[in-house]
Protein backbone atom coordinates (compact mmCIF):
# COMPACT_ATOMS: atom_id res chain seq x y z
CA UNK A 1 0.00 0.00 0.00
CA UNK A 2 3.07 2.29 1.19
CA UNK A 3 4.51 1.28 -1.88
CA UNK A 4 1.83 2.15 -4.31
CA UNK A 5 1.55 5.94 -2.91
CA UNK A 6 5.76 6.05 -3.36
CA UNK A 7 5.08 5.16 -6.68
CA UNK A 8 2.62 7.21 -7.48
CA UNK A 9 4.35 10.01 -6.27
CA UNK A 10 7.52 9.44 -7.65
CA UNK A 11 5.59 9.48 -11.06
CA UNK A 12 3.95 12.59 -10.79
CA UNK A 13 6.88 14.01 -9.66
CA UNK A 14 9.10 13.09 -12.43
CA UNK A 15 6.38 14.24 -14.62
CA UNK A 16 6.52 17.68 -13.58
CA UNK A 17 9.64 17.81 -13.40
CA UNK A 18 10.77 16.56 -16.78
CA UNK A 19 10.43 19.50 -18.79
CA UNK A 20 12.66 21.45 -16.17
CA UNK A 21 14.75 18.45 -16.49
CA UNK A 22 14.91 18.76 -20.32
CA UNK A 23 15.32 22.40 -20.61
CA UNK A 24 17.88 22.46 -18.81
CA UNK A 25 19.94 20.08 -21.06
CA UNK A 26 19.20 21.70 -24.20
CA UNK A 27 20.26 25.03 -22.28
CA UNK A 28 23.83 23.47 -22.37
CA UNK A 29 24.16 22.13 -26.16
CA UNK A 30 21.65 20.95 -29.18
CA UNK A 31 20.90 17.76 -28.78
CA UNK A 32 18.85 15.22 -30.68
CA UNK A 33 16.15 13.21 -29.21
CA UNK A 34 18.09 9.65 -28.21
CA UNK A 35 21.10 11.69 -27.10
CA UNK A 36 18.61 14.01 -24.62
CA UNK A 37 17.80 10.95 -23.53
CA UNK A 38 20.83 9.14 -22.76
CA UNK A 39 21.72 12.28 -20.73
CA UNK A 40 18.63 12.67 -19.00
CA UNK A 41 19.09 8.53 -17.67
CA UNK A 42 22.72 8.83 -16.77
CA UNK A 43 22.88 11.82 -15.04
CA UNK A 44 19.32 11.67 -12.99
CA UNK A 45 18.63 8.48 -13.02
CA UNK A 46 15.30 8.56 -14.06
CA UNK A 47 13.72 5.97 -16.27
CA UNK A 48 10.84 7.45 -18.47
CA UNK A 49 9.16 5.91 -21.28
CA UNK A 50 11.20 7.27 -23.97
CA UNK A 51 8.43 7.77 -26.43
CA UNK A 52 6.94 10.46 -23.87
CA UNK A 53 9.41 12.55 -24.64
CA UNK A 54 8.47 13.62 -27.96
CA UNK A 55 5.23 14.76 -27.27
CA UNK A 56 6.58 17.15 -24.23
CA UNK A 57 9.58 18.54 -27.05
CA UNK A 58 6.68 19.45 -29.56
CA UNK A 59 4.76 21.26 -26.08
CA UNK A 60 8.09 22.84 -25.37
CA UNK A 61 8.09 24.19 -28.99
CA UNK A 62 4.71 25.22 -29.48
CA UNK A 63 4.99 27.66 -26.10
CA UNK A 64 8.18 29.11 -27.75
CA UNK A 65 10.45 27.55 -25.04
CA UNK A 66 12.37 25.25 -27.75
CA UNK A 67 13.17 24.96 -31.65
CA UNK A 68 14.39 22.24 -33.67
CA UNK A 69 15.96 21.27 -37.14
CA UNK A 70 16.22 18.54 -38.96
CA UNK A 71 19.90 17.79 -40.04
CA UNK A 72 21.19 15.21 -42.55
CA UNK A 73 23.99 12.37 -41.62
CA UNK A 74 26.02 10.36 -43.57
CA UNK A 75 23.54 7.46 -42.55
CA UNK A 76 20.67 8.56 -44.60
CA UNK A 77 18.56 8.99 -41.22
CA UNK A 78 18.52 12.47 -40.15
CA UNK A 79 18.75 13.76 -36.73
CA UNK A 80 16.09 16.49 -35.24
CA UNK A 81 18.10 18.79 -32.65
CA UNK A 82 16.88 20.57 -30.46
CA UNK A 83 17.90 23.73 -28.83
CA UNK A 84 16.16 26.24 -26.15
CA UNK A 85 15.02 29.59 -27.29
CA UNK A 86 15.97 33.15 -25.64
CA UNK A 87 12.04 32.79 -24.08
CA UNK A 88 13.35 29.24 -22.56
CA UNK A 89 16.24 30.54 -21.07
CA UNK A 90 14.20 33.08 -19.52
CA UNK A 91 11.78 30.56 -18.16
CA UNK A 92 14.30 28.05 -16.91
CA UNK A 93 16.29 31.24 -15.03
CA UNK A 94 12.51 31.30 -13.14
CA UNK A 95 12.14 27.70 -13.03
CA UNK A 96 15.69 27.45 -11.68
CA UNK A 97 14.63 29.88 -8.69
CA UNK A 98 11.40 28.45 -8.18
CA UNK A 99 13.16 25.16 -7.51
CA UNK A 100 15.51 26.38 -5.22
CA UNK A 101 12.70 28.46 -3.13
CA UNK A 102 10.98 24.87 -2.91
CA UNK A 103 14.23 22.88 -1.41
CA UNK A 104 14.53 25.58 0.99
CA UNK A 105 10.96 25.22 2.15
CA UNK A 106 11.25 21.82 1.74
CA UNK A 107 14.27 21.57 4.26
CA UNK A 108 12.29 24.26 6.47
CA UNK A 109 9.54 22.03 7.16
CA UNK A 110 11.79 19.23 7.39
CA UNK A 111 14.03 20.46 10.23
CA UNK A 112 11.25 22.48 11.84
CA UNK A 113 10.54 21.08 15.36
CA UNK A 114 7.04 21.02 16.82
CA UNK B 1 13.47 15.65 -45.92
CA UNK B 2 12.13 12.31 -46.26
CA UNK B 3 11.49 9.13 -43.91
CA UNK B 4 14.25 6.30 -44.88
CA UNK B 5 13.32 3.11 -43.37
CA UNK B 6 16.37 1.60 -41.69
CA UNK B 7 18.22 -1.59 -43.41
CA UNK B 8 18.19 -5.26 -41.54
CA UNK B 9 20.39 -8.05 -41.62
CA UNK B 10 17.63 -10.25 -39.42
CA UNK B 11 14.66 -11.08 -41.30
CA UNK B 12 12.76 -11.45 -38.17
CA UNK B 13 14.48 -7.95 -36.66
CA UNK B 14 12.97 -6.02 -39.84
CA UNK B 15 9.97 -7.91 -39.74
CA UNK B 16 9.14 -6.37 -36.11
CA UNK B 17 10.60 -2.96 -37.26
CA UNK B 18 7.88 -2.94 -40.19
CA UNK B 19 5.16 -3.73 -37.67
CA UNK B 20 6.28 -0.54 -35.39
CA UNK B 21 6.58 1.73 -38.21
CA UNK B 22 2.83 0.85 -39.61
CA UNK B 23 1.71 1.20 -36.24
CA UNK B 24 2.71 4.63 -36.49
CA UNK B 25 1.68 5.16 -39.61
CA UNK B 26 -1.86 4.02 -38.31
CA UNK B 27 -1.28 6.21 -35.32
CA UNK B 28 -0.82 9.34 -37.02
CA UNK B 29 -3.08 8.69 -39.68
CA UNK B 30 -5.50 11.56 -38.60
CA UNK B 31 -3.00 14.10 -39.44
CA UNK B 32 -1.16 15.99 -41.79
CA UNK B 33 0.86 14.69 -44.00
CA UNK B 34 4.04 16.90 -43.11
CA UNK B 35 3.25 16.23 -38.98
CA UNK B 36 3.32 11.80 -39.82
CA UNK B 37 5.84 12.21 -41.50
CA UNK B 38 7.71 14.16 -39.07
CA UNK B 39 6.49 11.98 -36.18
CA UNK B 40 7.63 8.93 -38.26
CA UNK B 41 11.54 10.12 -38.74
CA UNK B 42 11.70 11.06 -35.46
CA UNK B 43 10.76 7.86 -34.29
CA UNK B 44 13.22 6.26 -37.10
CA UNK B 45 15.82 8.25 -35.84
CA UNK B 46 15.69 6.94 -32.21
CA UNK B 47 15.56 3.45 -33.04
CA UNK B 48 18.40 3.78 -35.74
CA UNK B 49 20.52 5.86 -32.93
CA UNK B 50 19.40 3.37 -30.19
CA UNK B 51 20.69 0.27 -32.90
CA UNK B 52 24.54 1.93 -33.49
CA UNK B 53 24.86 2.45 -29.75
CA UNK B 54 24.62 -1.12 -29.72
CA UNK B 55 25.81 -2.58 -31.93
CA UNK B 56 27.78 -5.36 -30.79
CA UNK B 57 24.48 -6.48 -29.42
CA UNK B 58 22.09 -9.07 -31.87
CA UNK B 59 19.82 -6.92 -33.84
CA UNK B 60 16.47 -8.29 -32.44
CA UNK B 61 17.67 -7.69 -29.26
CA UNK B 62 18.39 -4.34 -29.51
CA UNK B 63 15.60 -3.01 -31.49
CA UNK B 64 13.15 -5.04 -28.95
CA UNK B 65 15.12 -3.09 -26.81
CA UNK B 66 14.31 0.23 -28.49
CA UNK B 67 10.65 -0.15 -29.10
CA UNK B 68 10.14 -1.69 -25.61
CA UNK B 69 11.47 2.14 -24.00
CA UNK B 70 9.69 3.68 -26.72
CA UNK B 71 6.27 2.36 -25.61
CA UNK B 72 3.75 1.64 -27.87
CA UNK B 73 2.74 4.46 -30.55
CA UNK B 74 -0.86 4.45 -29.46
CA UNK B 75 -0.06 5.41 -26.29
CA UNK B 76 2.79 7.47 -26.44
CA UNK B 77 1.27 9.57 -29.24
CA UNK B 78 -2.27 10.33 -27.68
CA UNK B 79 -0.88 13.68 -26.56
CA UNK B 80 0.81 15.00 -29.62
CA UNK B 81 -1.58 13.63 -31.77
CA UNK B 82 -4.05 15.62 -29.67
CA UNK B 83 -2.36 18.58 -29.50
CA UNK B 84 -1.45 18.71 -33.11
CA UNK B 85 -5.61 17.14 -34.82
CA UNK B 86 -6.34 20.37 -32.68
CA UNK B 87 -4.13 22.75 -34.84
CA UNK B 88 -4.87 20.72 -37.83
CA UNK B 89 -8.98 20.97 -36.91
CA UNK B 90 -9.08 24.71 -36.43
CA UNK B 91 -7.36 25.57 -39.14
CA UNK B 92 -9.48 23.44 -41.99
CA UNK B 93 -13.08 23.89 -40.54
CA UNK B 94 -13.91 20.37 -41.06
CA UNK B 95 -16.00 18.92 -39.07
CA UNK B 96 -14.40 15.21 -38.84
CA UNK B 97 -10.98 16.72 -37.80
CA UNK B 98 -13.02 18.90 -35.71
CA UNK B 99 -15.28 15.65 -33.73
CA UNK B 100 -11.68 13.87 -33.75
CA UNK B 101 -9.67 16.76 -32.32
CA UNK B 102 -12.32 17.01 -29.56
CA UNK B 103 -12.66 13.70 -28.59
CA UNK B 104 -9.42 12.83 -27.93
CA UNK B 105 -8.58 16.41 -26.09
CA UNK B 106 -11.90 16.11 -23.87
CA UNK B 107 -9.96 14.74 -21.07
CA UNK B 108 -7.10 17.69 -21.27
CA UNK B 109 -9.55 20.13 -19.59
CA UNK B 110 -13.23 21.77 -18.47
CA UNK B 111 -13.42 23.55 -21.82
CA UNK B 112 -13.28 21.04 -24.26
CA UNK B 113 -16.36 19.90 -22.32
CA UNK B 114 -17.71 23.23 -23.04
CA UNK B 115 -16.84 22.89 -26.98
CA UNK B 116 -18.14 19.49 -26.89
CA UNK B 117 -21.74 20.44 -25.16
CA UNK B 118 -21.68 24.02 -27.85
CA UNK B 119 -21.13 21.51 -30.75
CA UNK B 120 -23.88 19.09 -29.39
CA UNK B 121 -26.04 22.38 -29.49
CA UNK B 122 -25.50 22.84 -33.26
CA UNK B 123 -26.31 19.10 -33.70
CA UNK B 124 -29.96 19.62 -32.23
CA UNK B 125 -29.71 22.33 -35.24
CA UNK B 126 -29.70 19.49 -37.60
CA UNK B 127 -31.91 17.59 -35.53
CA UNK B 128 -34.87 20.28 -36.29
CA UNK B 129 -34.03 20.31 -39.86
CA UNK B 130 -34.74 16.81 -40.37
CA UNK B 131 -37.49 17.03 -37.87
CA UNK B 132 -38.87 19.86 -40.20
CA UNK B 133 -38.58 17.24 -43.13
CA UNK B 134 -40.72 14.72 -41.42
CA UNK B 135 -42.92 17.16 -39.53
CA UNK B 136 -43.10 19.87 -41.65
CA UNK B 137 -46.32 21.72 -40.28
CA UNK B 138 -45.13 21.31 -36.40
CA UNK B 139 -41.97 22.53 -36.39
CA UNK B 140 -40.29 26.03 -37.14
CA UNK B 141 -40.06 29.61 -34.87
CA UNK B 142 -42.92 30.61 -33.03
CA UNK B 143 -43.06 33.78 -32.01
CA UNK B 144 -46.11 35.57 -29.45
CA UNK B 145 -46.61 39.00 -29.21
CA UNK B 146 -43.76 39.78 -31.59
CA UNK B 147 -40.87 38.36 -30.01
CA UNK B 148 -39.40 35.09 -30.62
CA UNK B 149 -40.29 32.12 -28.33
CA UNK B 150 -39.57 28.75 -29.48
CA UNK B 151 -37.25 27.39 -32.34
CA UNK B 152 -39.27 23.89 -32.62
CA UNK B 153 -42.14 22.18 -31.86
CA UNK B 154 -45.04 23.70 -29.33
CA UNK B 155 -47.33 21.27 -27.59
CA UNK B 156 -50.11 24.13 -27.31
CA UNK B 157 -49.94 26.34 -30.42
CA UNK B 158 -52.75 28.65 -28.94
CA UNK B 159 -50.98 32.39 -29.28
CA UNK B 160 -48.27 31.56 -31.26
CA UNK B 161 -47.65 32.74 -34.72
CA UNK B 162 -44.99 30.52 -36.85
CA UNK B 163 -43.18 33.10 -38.72
CA UNK B 164 -40.36 31.27 -40.72
CA UNK B 165 -42.66 29.84 -43.48
CA UNK B 166 -40.43 28.11 -45.85
CA UNK B 167 -37.46 29.68 -44.65
CA UNK B 168 -36.85 27.55 -41.76
CA UNK B 169 -34.99 25.13 -43.28
CA UNK B 170 -32.27 27.60 -44.78
CA UNK B 171 -32.61 30.01 -41.57
CA UNK B 172 -31.41 27.19 -39.43
CA UNK B 173 -28.69 26.04 -41.93
CA UNK B 174 -27.55 28.87 -42.16
CA UNK B 175 -27.11 29.55 -38.34
CA UNK B 176 -25.43 26.00 -38.23
CA UNK B 177 -23.00 27.15 -40.54
CA UNK B 178 -21.83 30.62 -39.05
CA UNK B 179 -22.47 29.02 -35.25
CA UNK B 180 -20.02 26.44 -36.98
CA UNK B 181 -17.59 28.61 -37.61
CA UNK B 182 -17.64 31.13 -34.44
CA UNK B 183 -17.34 28.03 -31.73
CA UNK B 184 -13.90 26.51 -34.50
CA UNK B 185 -12.90 29.79 -34.20
CA UNK B 186 -13.24 30.25 -30.37
CA UNK B 187 -11.32 26.80 -30.64
CA UNK B 188 -8.75 28.58 -32.31
CA UNK B 189 -8.38 31.26 -30.06
CA UNK B 190 -8.43 29.34 -27.00
CA UNK B 191 -5.88 27.32 -28.26
CA UNK B 192 -3.36 30.37 -28.98
CA UNK B 193 -4.57 32.03 -25.61
CA UNK B 194 -2.61 28.12 -24.41
CA UNK B 195 0.02 28.65 -26.25
CA UNK B 196 0.96 32.33 -24.69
Amino acid sequence: MKNKFLEKWKSQVKKGTLSFIVLNAISKKELYGYELIEIIKETTAIEIAEGTLYPLMNRLKNDGLATSKWVEQESGIPRKYYAITYDGKETLKLMQSYWTELETSIKKITNYEI
Amino acid sequence: MKFKEIQFTDRNAERVYNNYINNIKNVTKPLSHIDREEILMEFNSHIFESLQKHKTDSELDTLLNAIDKLGAPEIVLKPLIADKLLEKATKTFNPIDVFKALALNITNGFSYIIFGILYLFLGGGIFLIFAKLINGDKVGIYAKEGQIQVVGMVSDYNGYQEISGSWFIPIMLLSIIVLYFLITLLLRFKKSINKK
